[in-house]
């Protein structure tokens, strides 16, 4: 296949998931009223564990259809070394990148409180609350299927371009396309940290469930559920983290990354949660609830500005600045116009 | 016995409330970070290029006093059973001075804040090998043996980590040490975290109205 051809292949992919997106985005964002009309109204109360897992299978149904995708997309994203025509091998994207994470972070929360045993009916509001909120965040701000992964696009499509043009233009294309395939998209670590990572936020929502009810009740019991579902998130969080190091510095040598936005975030989440677990051995000490209840809330509260830093401050992390012209749609306006 | 008892928690509890302090005055740091990174990016002409190994150096100099801080308390706060509380003070500030030499005599923090967590690592190792062997010595805040194996050996690794960090990022043993301390902190939590599931006996916490 030519990169022309190959553009045309993943135009298509990338219409035929718009197609269907066009109608499960809007029904992801009534599923999400639905489920947070569930929460509030006292009269769904015995029905509520019904209604989270019925939004479970919703997003299910989406991450099968991503998975489709990504399936597809890996067949088609080759890339190709200019100087010797060789294929050095196809872009496998993950499945829990860029427009994708909210979706993913959505699915987890979802996926924990269908199990979740303890203290189940008092946390389901909550939790369903939070999860309605996190998939009215994915349909509205992320966009996975009507705008898949737009920074792997804008790429990968400007490799084509610079491919089908030939000469030095497509060498560098070359050289930073087979950079992002080997160090990002195939590294082993960008399929095993975002999943830990959003499992642990996932997890870490729970906890912060629980840490308002036990505020709300001063009843220790529910400290005690915070803390199961706090340690539960805090491992994976803490794996996910540590692998993240020797990755950095393979790939992202001469680049920004030590103490960038980021990474100062996700740092300070980690400290506050370990200061959680801390604080938590002398509970029974007079006056210490208030401080871990007040830690386990501020913790959640960085989590949550932990996740909106990608997309706020710049850095080797970020995706804040991305020019916005840089979608598939405005390379694909460049390339119809200009002919191939 | 009993005041013994009590000075004894009430030490334990404001090593606890220091490491607490601790954590969250390096959170503070790294959201100092976070914030003059944003503003940088958006009003200093090319900051990245400028000024960004300036920001680095100073960020690293404002950590490693708290990070040795956090280590030292991780010292005192263990085998304080096996020697006296006065001479493992002693022994935390001569460490503390042996790191400040080696800083100043190479000039480099990195140096200094590596030797001294490489005499932490030794002393970490020292207590994990002996809660291992179930000797009445080491003194944890948590009950059960391998509750306190899991938590010697993810401090271990915190220590193991850090050295890793300041000294071995360009060393061909970077990748075989880092997994040896990934390993110990990931284990080490675990059996910290669940211990109980393996223990023969298992105490249920008790759950109680809270006092605020």
């Amino acid at each position: 296949m030519n990169p022309y051809s190959i553009y045309q292949a993943i135009d298509k992919l990338v219409k035929s998931l718009a197609a269907v997106g066009a109608v499960y985005e809007p029904l992801l964002l009534g599923a999400a009223a639905v489920l947070l009309l569930a929460a509030v109204l006292p009269q769904t109360e015995r029905w509520r564990g019904w209604f989270l897992a019925g939004m479970l299978a919703v997003l299910m149904a989406g991450e099968a259809m991503l998975a489709w995708f990504h399936w597809r997309l890996w067949g088609l994203a080759v890339v190709h070394d200019p100087s010797t025509g060789m294929l050095t091998g196809h872009v496998a994207v993950p499945l829990w990148v860029e427009s994708e994470k909210l979706f993913v972070w959505a699915l987890m929360a979802a996926a924990l409180g269908t199990v979740m045993v303890r203290h189940r009916r008092a946390l389901l509001p909550g939790v369903m609350f939070i999860t309605s909120v996190l998939v009215a965040g994915a349909a509205l701000l992320g966009k996975p299927f009507t705008q898949p992964v737009p920074q792997f696009f804008s790429q990968y499509i400007g490799y084509l371009q610079a491919m089908s043009n030939g000469g030095q233009t497509a060498m560098g294309a070359f050289q930073g396309m087979e950079g992002s395939r080997q160090f990002y998209y195939n590294a082993w670590y960008m399929w095993v940290h975002p999943p830990l990572l959003f499992l642990s936020y996932g997890c870490f929502a729970i906890s912060f469930v629980a840490t308002l009810l036990m505020i709300a009740s001063r009843h220790s019991s529910y400290e005690t559920t915070a803390y199961r579902w706090a340690r539960l998130g805090y491992l994976p969080l803490t794996f996910g983290m540590l692998i993240g190091f020797p990755w950095a510095l393979a790939a992202w040598t001469g680049e920004s990354w030590w103490w960038s936005g980021k990474v100062n975030m996700s740092l300070m989440m980690w400290l506050l949660y370990t200061g959680v677990l801390h604080a938590r051995l002398y509970l029974r000490r007079a006056g210490m609830w208030k401080w871990v209840a007040a830690l386990g809330v501020l913790s959640f509260l960085i989590l949550v500005l932990t996740y909106i830093t990608t997309y706020v401050v710049p850095g080797a992390h970020s995706y804040a600045f991305l020019p916005a012209e840089q979608t598939l749609h405005a390379l694909t306006a460049t390339w119809t116009r200009g002919g191939s | 016995m009993q005041s013994t008892d009590v000075r004894r928690r009430n030490w334990d509890f404001v090593l606890t409330l220091i490491t607490v302090a601790l954590l969250a005055s390096l959170g503070v740091q790294s959201f100092a970070g976070t914030i003059y990174v944003w503003w940088a990016q958006a009003t200093i002409p090319n900051w990245e290029q400028t000024s960004y190994t300036g920001y680095i150096a100073l960020m690293n100099l404002v950590a490693a006093p708290q990070l040795v801080a956090l280590v030292a308390v991780m010292g005192l706060c263990v085998p304080k059973r096996i020697f006296s509380r006065k001479l493992l003070v002693a022994v935390s500030i001569a460490m503390v001075g042996v790191g400040v030499a080696a800083w100043l005599a190479r000039g480099s923090v990195a140096t200094g804040v590596s030797v001294y967590l490489g005499l932490a690592g030794l002393i970490q190792l020292a207590v994990v090998l002996l809660t291992a062997a179930g000797v009445a010595g080491p003194s944890y805040l948590t009950e059960g043996r391998l509750t306190k194996l899991g938590s010697g050996l993810l401090h271990l690794g915190f220590i193991i980590f850090g050295i890793v960090v300041a000294a071995l990022q360009h060393s061909a043993f970077m990748l075989p040490v880092f997994w040896t301390a990934t390993v110990l902190m990931t284990v080490g939590t675990a059996m910290s975290f669940y211990a109980s599931r393996l223990a023969v006996r298992h105490v249920e916490p008790a759950e109680h109205p809270i006092a605020f």
